[in-house]
């Protein structure tokens, strides 16, 4: 084996050369090219995680609002029947008052009608009964205490 | 006839022209790719070639990975990748094709005497694969090994200069054999299994001529598979040797 002594230095130079220019005009620039890519995608990932974790948050907010939205609905909806329940019972309760009062009008009615029928009808009854009594006695009494009783009569109208 | 390398002698040095040669190409050819990978790179639309320059990254990040905690290792990633692109590129340029001239005695080139180590008439081999020379992986394995003693003095230095005498001060020897042993077998891996391929091709072509096309191409799809193996494994040992000598292991 025979070693060129020549070849072995320039070698050594021609690797030297060749590894500076390559760190410098090469490698260098590729390996930060590189390391940007990885910072790239490094920045990405952080900002994809980021909107996912918004993303999140956002779904609990709105199923939050969807809950509360829920519970008003809710709410309203037994207040309404709160409310048409009760409009219910007052309109049930002027119903009744009112129905009472009618009835208690109608028994006042049919009292004072009663009254005054009983009063034409003794009124009539008096003029009727008096009016048999003039007919019977009419028969039985004379002329004479018919006229004395005429008299009587003219006399109690005369005094009145 | 086998195939020599040219080789002139200047200044009373000799030079391996094809070896010099190749390093150029690999070199430029590495530097190329990387460029024209990064061009017009962007963070969110990745060229084609951003995607395949940036799997490579990933590659050699899981070479890392396995040997150490990678924010330990990342001060060596740069390293690993021009490494594995240089030897890949290197082991692969040898596979195709060669380039071999016949030279007579006194040629010259760029005014220079080829040695033809006293041939007359010789084939000369102009192209190969850089890593099939082992002054190549030999410089490659001295800038590894180097770089590791250094760091493990800097980022790790009473664990280091301890390591020597571990368990016992009498196995400094095993220890000093071990520190050696690291760079010769990993030099001499690559080198024999890319100069070990490049002889078999070049044994299959001239001795069964045109039969040999097909085991010829058997043989150089295995060299692929072997090349792009040898400089998985170089990243890989390099990365470990590093991490053994950064590292300081607990001991529970």
């Amino acid at each position: 084996m025979h070693i060129t002594w020549s070849t072995f230095f320039i070698q050594l130079a021609a690797f030297l050369i060749l590894f500076l220019l390559l760190k410098r005009y090469a490698f260098g620039p590729l390996l930060g090219i590189m390391e940007q890519r990885k910072e790239l995608i490094q920045g990405q990932l952080d900002n994809a995680e980021n909107s996912r974790n918004q993303a999140a948050q956002h779904l609990e907010e709105q199923k939050q609002a969807l809950q509360q939205a829920r519970k008003e609905a809710y709410d309203i909806i037994e207040q309404a029947k709160a409310t048409s329940s009760k409009q219910a019972d007052d309109i049930i309760v002027t119903a009744k008052t009112e129905a009472s009062r009618l009835k208690d009008d109608a028994v006042k009615d049919i009292e004072s009608e009663k009254n005054k029928a009983i009063a034409a009808l003794r009124g009539e009854v008096g003029g009727m009964s008096v009016k048999i009594a003039s007919k019977i006695i009419e028969k039985q009494i004379d002329e004479k205490s018919q006229e004395q009783l005429v008299n009587q009569y003219l006399k109690e109208v005369g005094s009145k | 006839m086998d195939h020599i390398f040219p080789v002139v002698h200047k200044w009373g040095i000799e030079f391996d022209l094809a070896a010099i040669f190749m390093i150029i190409v690999t070199s430029i050819i590495v530097l190329v790719l990387a460029l024209v990978s990064v061009r017009g790179m962007s963070v969110d639309k990745p060229t084609k070639m951003q995607n395949f320059l940036e799997w490579v990254i990933e590659f050699v990040i899981n070479i890392i990975g396995t040997t150490m905690d990678f924010k330990k290792g990342k001060p060596y990633l740069i390293l690993g990748l021009s490494l594995i692109m240089y030897i890949f590129v290197g082991n692969m340029l040898g596979l195709p094709f060669g380039i071999a001239t016949e030279v007579h005695h006194g040629a010259t080139i760029f005014g220079m005497e080829l040695d033809l180590g006293g041939e007359s008439e010789a084939h000369v081999a102009w192209w190969k694969s850089p890593t099939a020379d082992v002054a190549v992986t030999a410089a490659l394995t001295v800038i590894v090994i180097l770089l590791t003693h250094i760091e493990g003095m800097r980022r790790n230095t009473k664990h280091y200069f301890k390591h020597y005498f571990e368990p016992y001060v009498p196995f400094l020897p095993l220890n000093l054999i071990k520190e050696v042993s690291k760079p010769l077998s990993l030099a001499l891996r690559l080198y024999g299994n890319i100069f070990a391929g490049e002889v078999m091709i070049g044994v299959i072509v001239s001795g069964l001529g045109w039969v040999g096309i097909i085991p010829l191409v058997v043989w150089q799809g295995f060299s692929v598979f072997v090349g792009a193996i040898q400089a998985f494994v170089f990243v890989m040992l390099t990365m470990v040797y590093m991490s053994q000598s950064i590292v300081h292991e607990e001991k529970h």
